[in-house]
């Protein structure tokens, strides 16, 4: 899997969500580029379980980063089919590659248009800027 | 420090709030957060506690206070911010929300505003004589943070024994260490102004002990003027990023009617 950023769709909060096979109905969710700078060392990350049920817009993680704690924000609705449990132990591949690497878990949407009220590369990056 | 926007003052809230419990206080603070919105002010509490608590960073184990003698001891309760273990015996304790609003641009601001709260304490030290200034310009290094390794956070257990660059010490010492939560609705930065060694962690100096300086025996009656000296630093440290019109009340203000043993759990 190589995942550019310009193919993602992304949360206002940071989260992005990215589709290989429509037909599987399985997104893979991380946190972009922008949101790890912002974020800056990173030191734990709390997941969620396989077969546990997220909802777009609501927590489905956290992250804590120097001392600040994060929630992070699932950008669809689904069940969480596959959870990087080894990012973990390995925060600093965000740094280096937040979109690959960093992919956090996947989901199988109950709802795959809700894709389409996600921002593109453009508004997000135009968001980012402001 | 650039003031992030011009115009009408955003409204914020101070809270001199009475000592109470761990559970208390922290429900309390959690409340704030998870009630916050666009048209709550900016809020300021400021607090200590009933008795000796151990408050312990929001991803840390419980378990490892045992390798700090005398912690054991301690009621404890977990917070909903990051960074290390807290003793909150002879210090001063404050929480800042900054609900999000759509009119005032926030990007950035998590590490600006850690920042201008430990300036402006400083600076508020400095006029008083104390020698007050950040982490990064100490030179000692011991205690200091260590980075996570193999993925295992290997930082001391206890807070004033981290050290961030922003941090702000006193002679060798950490007097002030603050931590943050942010969500969709704002910012919670908690923070601690340790003033006293506390019997249970001895290896930590706070402002007033005889090392700094000062041989005053010390007397909870002491603290009194710190809580204003606080109250006033945090009021200037937010007004450097939020132009903000202050104002005293309490937890009625936000919570109206509802009684004060049920703020914690709306």
């Amino acid at each position: 899997m190589s995942i550019t950023p310009e193919q993602l769709r992304y949360c206002e909060s940071h989260e992005w969500a990215y589709v290989a096979d429509e037909s599987s109905g399985i997104a893979t969710i991380g946190i972009s580029a922008f949101a790890v700078a912002e974020l800056t060392d990173l030191v734990f990350m709390a997941l969620p379980k396989m077969g546990q049920t997220v909802t777009a817009g609501s927590e489905f993680g956290e992250v804590e980063s120097v001392k600040a704690v994060s929630p992070l924000y699932s950008p669809v609705s689904g069940t969480v089919v596959e959870v990087h449990s080894a990012l973990v132990d390995k925060l600093d591949s965000l740094n280096v590659d937040p979109y690959d690497e960093g992919w956090i878990i996947k989901v199988k949407m109950s709802d795959p248009l809700e894709l389409n009220r996600l921002l593109n590369w453009d508004a997000y990056q135009k968001q980012c800027s402001h | 420090m650039k003031q992030s926007g011009g115009g009408i003052p955003t409204p914020g809230l101070v809270i001199v709030d009475p000592p109470r419990s761990g559970e208390n206080n922290m429900a309390i603070d959690e409340a704030l957060l998870r009630n916050a919105n666009s048209d709550w002010p900016i809020v300021l509490r400021v607090y200590q506690w009933e008795r000796p608590t151990l408050s312990i960073g929001h991803f840390q184990r419980i378990e490892d206070r045992e390798t700090i003698p005398n912690l054991s001891d301690l009621p404890w309760v977990r917070r909903k911010t990051g960074g290390g273990a807290i003793v909150h015996d002879h210090e001063l304790t404050y929480s800042i929300l900054i609900p999000k609003r759509d009119d005032q641009p926030t990007k950035g601001h998590n590490e600006l505003l850690y920042r201008a709260i430990h300036c402006a304490v400083a600076d508020s030290l400095r006029a008083l004589g104390w020698n007050a200034r950040f982490s990064e310009a100490c030179k000692n290094k011991t205690p200091c943070t260590m980075k996570t390794i193999n993925g295992k956070n290997q930082e001391p257990f206890l807070c004033f024994l981290r050290r961030t660059p922003i941090d702000l010490v006193v002679g060798d010492d950490k007097i002030l260490g603050s931590a943050q939560r942010r969500s969709a609705a704002g910012l919670l930065q908690h923070g601690s102004f340790l003033l006293r060694r506390s019997q249970s962690a001895l290896e930590l100096s706070g402002l007033l002990d005889a090392s700094k300086g000062s041989s005053a025996e010390p007397t909870n009656r002491e603290f009194d003027g710190w809580i204003d000296f606080l109250v006033a630093s945090l009021m200037q440290g937010v007004s450097q990023l939020y132009p903000t019109h202050w104002y005293n009340g309490s937890l009625d203000d936000l919570f109206g009617d509802v009684k004060e043993k049920d703020v914690t759990s709306i």
